[in-house]
């Protein structure tokens, strides 16, 4: 019964982000809003972790299964994405490294700021 | 038999086995090459053309399956929230790298795609490849692009940042556990994220909030962008 009350309350917050991505026009998909929403319940209200915990975890661990029929999809549109599957992989590579790179680069200005505001922050003591 | 083949319990019963199976072999081999995901869509994949048996056929099966898709993704509050106190102490580094992160991803496939002549459709599947795969096949969907090629695209994604990533990061001197625990986690969301778990606790910490955090941020650029520039 734990688990199923679990699920019934974040089922709730998938149907509440889908009205609000209605109520948003579609500007952001509702599964975004109902994580946000589940996010500020958890902070701001008597929600507990406790009452989602298990079930959201146990959906968590099996994440990866849930997108099998997504993935199998490509069955359909094969012959449509077929000459371009090499240029798709490359891009993939390519972005990933650049993606890296640039989170890396940025991080590091921000200790450097961090870093030099605490040093002046040592000065004025 | 043929009617045996057209029941959704049965694809349904295959479709967990062959993922229990390709778990088991990612366990056996210990290799991100090996993804459980990966392994069970050649399998069920196979399966299906083997059978003859259409995707339309599996589709009853599949539905059964997704459906659990939206409240998992909703479910990404959780490791969040138990990160919260990490999040606020480290607020900085994580939101502005994060977010420079996700707009280098976007603005890269945009540069890469136009180079190697990717339609316009399969470009923007792509956009969304370096964020949680929930995330990026909405946000794939809202766009008008191909869900499955970006679920796909968003797993191959990560396989490719396990395996490169930490050596790459190194190479181009990141030596801070913080500051290589964000770029795997922005660039290769949860698989990326399964490495940097092995590399140390500090790390994995990092990586699993950036999956959170570089998801949310990419679901509001791809937003204001589309409304921006239709």
């Amino acid at each position: 019964m734990n688990y199923l009350k679990q699920l019934g309350v974040l089922l709730a917050c998938c149907v509440a982000g889908d009205a609000l991505s209605i109520l948003l026009h579609g500007a952001l998909p509702g599964n975004v809003l109902g994580l946000t929403l589940l996010l500020v319940l958890l902070v701001c209200t008597p929600l507990r972790l406790g009452h989602v915990e298990q079930t959201a975890d146990y959906l968590l661990q099996n994440m990866a299964f849930f997108f099998l029929p997504a993935c199998l999809g490509v069955l359909e549109i094969f012959a449509q994405i077929k000459s371009e599957i090499l240029a798709i992989l490359a891009v993939c590579v390519l972005t990933t490294l650049c993606t890296a790179a640039a989170t890396a680069f940025t991080v590091h200005i921000v200790f450097r700021l961090q870093n030099r505001q605490s040093e002046e922050a040592f000065d004025h003591d | 038999m043929t009617e045996l083949l057209s029941s959704s319990t049965l694809w349904l019963a295959v479709s967990i086995g062959c993922y229990a199976l390709g778990a088991k072999i990612q366990q056996k081999t210990g290799s991100a090459l090996c993804n459980p995901l990966l392994l069970s869509s050649i399998m069920v994949g196979v399966l299906l053309v083997v059978t003859g048996t259409s995707y339309q056929t599996y589709e009853s099966a599949g539905q059964l399956i997704s459906f659990f898709l939206t409240p998992a993704t909703v479910a990404l509050a959780v490791p969040i929230y138990r990160k919260l106190d990490v999040l606020k102490k480290n607020l900085a580094p994580i939101l502005a790298g994060a977010l420079v992160g996700s707009l280098t991803s976007i603005a890269s496939v945009l540069l890469f795609s136009r180079l190697f002549g990717l339609s316009g459709q399969t470009t923007r599947s792509l956009v969304p490849k370096s964020v949680t795969t929930p995330i990026a096949v909405a946000l794939s969907d809202m766009m008008d692009g191909l869900a499955p090629v970006t679920a796909i695209v968003v797993v191959f994604t990560g396989i490719v940042g396990a395996i490169l990533l930490p050596t790459f990061l190194k190479c181009i001197g990141v030596r801070n556990p913080v500051q290589m625990g964000l770029s795997i986690g922005t660039a290769a969301h949860a698989v990326g994220t399964s490495r940097a778990i092995e590399l140390g606790e500090t790390e994995g910490a990092m990586s699993g909030l950036a999956i959170g955090v570089a998801g949310l941020l990419t679901a509001i650029l791809v937003s204001v962008g589309s409304i921006l520039f239709g």
